[in-house]
């Protein structure tokens, strides 16, 4: 068999499919099947709109998250960071400070000067000397 | 290759933008213009004759509802087929997920009209049964350029593929259809 007889049959294959096929009753059938459904575009901008409100919740959620995460790295290292400003702060600044730590301030490993059983009796070198001492 | 008759595409340009515009009428048209080939091209490439109807409505309603991503890169017709391919391949898929496989040639003919099946050629129910044993893509591309008239850089463009690439499906194509028909 040559090329051209293939091609003639594959011509001829499915005609009468194409010849039963009621061609004016397709086309009211698409045309009305399209105004049943007109989702073609409300349903795309949907789609759209959905995709991009997922993408703010997801971006604002770990932005919420990536700050409360902060907010508790913060307060872990809260000696630390008070810690490097320590020079900048007044004797009832430095109280201030030493009163979010008491529980710490209990610890044996705290270095409080010898004779002092009350923080404030402390001047303000001798609570610089403590909070440095939890600086580790 | 005889060149097949095509439809003038600056009149489908127009229908288009008539139809982008809200004209269902242009819509009609379309479809009144296009709905033979494609039903000619789904029945080769293995569409029962029984839901051929069905198929052309989905091919023409999945055309018109994504229609902004024709921009004109080939031909409507060229176009349509390959999503005619697509809806096909969903056909199929679903067709096996309810285990009610497509009726083969020998089974349709028997229960379906005489007449008909008089008329069909010995040689066609074998390139018929020939072209299912393809590849899709080979089976596409045969179709495509030895039934619709194609060129191969309209069948490249519509499969996105190269124009060698579709000349090589093609003569794969071909090759393996005539062991089939002249066994």
């Amino acid at each position: 068999m040559n090329d051209e007889r293939l091609e003639s049959l594959a011509k001829r294959l499915g005609s009468e499919a194409a010849a039963r096929l009621d061609v004016a009753a397709t086309a009211r059938k698409v045309v009305e099947r399209l105004r049943e459904q007109p989702v073609r575009r409300i349903a795309w901008v949907q789609q759209t709109w959905l995709r991009i409100a997922a993408a703010l919740v997801i971006v604002l959620g770990g932005t919420v998250a990536v700050r409360q995460s902060l907010v508790r790295s913060g307060a872990t290292h809260g000696a630390h960071l008070v810690a490097d400003d320590l020079s900048d702060l007044s004797t009832d600044e430095l109280r201030d400070v030493l009163t979010t730590f008491d529980e710490l301030i209990s610890s044996d490993s705290v270095a409080v000067p010898e004779g002092s059983t009350d923080l404030h009796e402390l001047d303000a070198q001798q609570l610089r000397a403590v909070l440095r001492s939890l600086e580790g | 290759m005889a060149q097949p008759h095509m439809v003038p595409a600056a009149h489908d340009t127009a229908l288009i933008a008539a139809w982008r515009a809200g004209d269902e009428q242009a819509a009609a048209e379309l479809v009144g213009r296009h709905a033979r080939p494609l039903a000619r091209f789904l029945a080769s490439a293995g569409a029962p004759d029984a839901d051929v109807d069905d198929l052309v409505q989905e091919t023409f309603i999945r055309a018109f509802r994504s229609v902004d991503r024709f921009r004109g890169q080939c031909q409507f017709r060229t176009w349509l087929l390959t999503i005619g391919g697509n809806v096909l391949k969903d056909f199929g898929r679903r067709a096996s997920r309810r285990k009610v496989m497509p009726l083969d040639d020998g089974v349709r003919d028997a229960t379906g009209d005489p007449h008909q099946h008089a008329e069909a050629s010995e040689a066609e129910a074998l390139l018929a049964a020939g072209l299912k044993q393809l590849p899709r893509l080979q089976r596409e591309v045969f179709l495509l350029r030895a039934q619709q008239g194609l060129e191969y850089e309209e069948i490249a463009t519509a499969l996105a593929t190269t124009p060698g690439a579709a000349r090589v499906h093609y003569h794969h194509a071909v090759r393996r259809l005539k062991e089939i028909v002249e066994p």
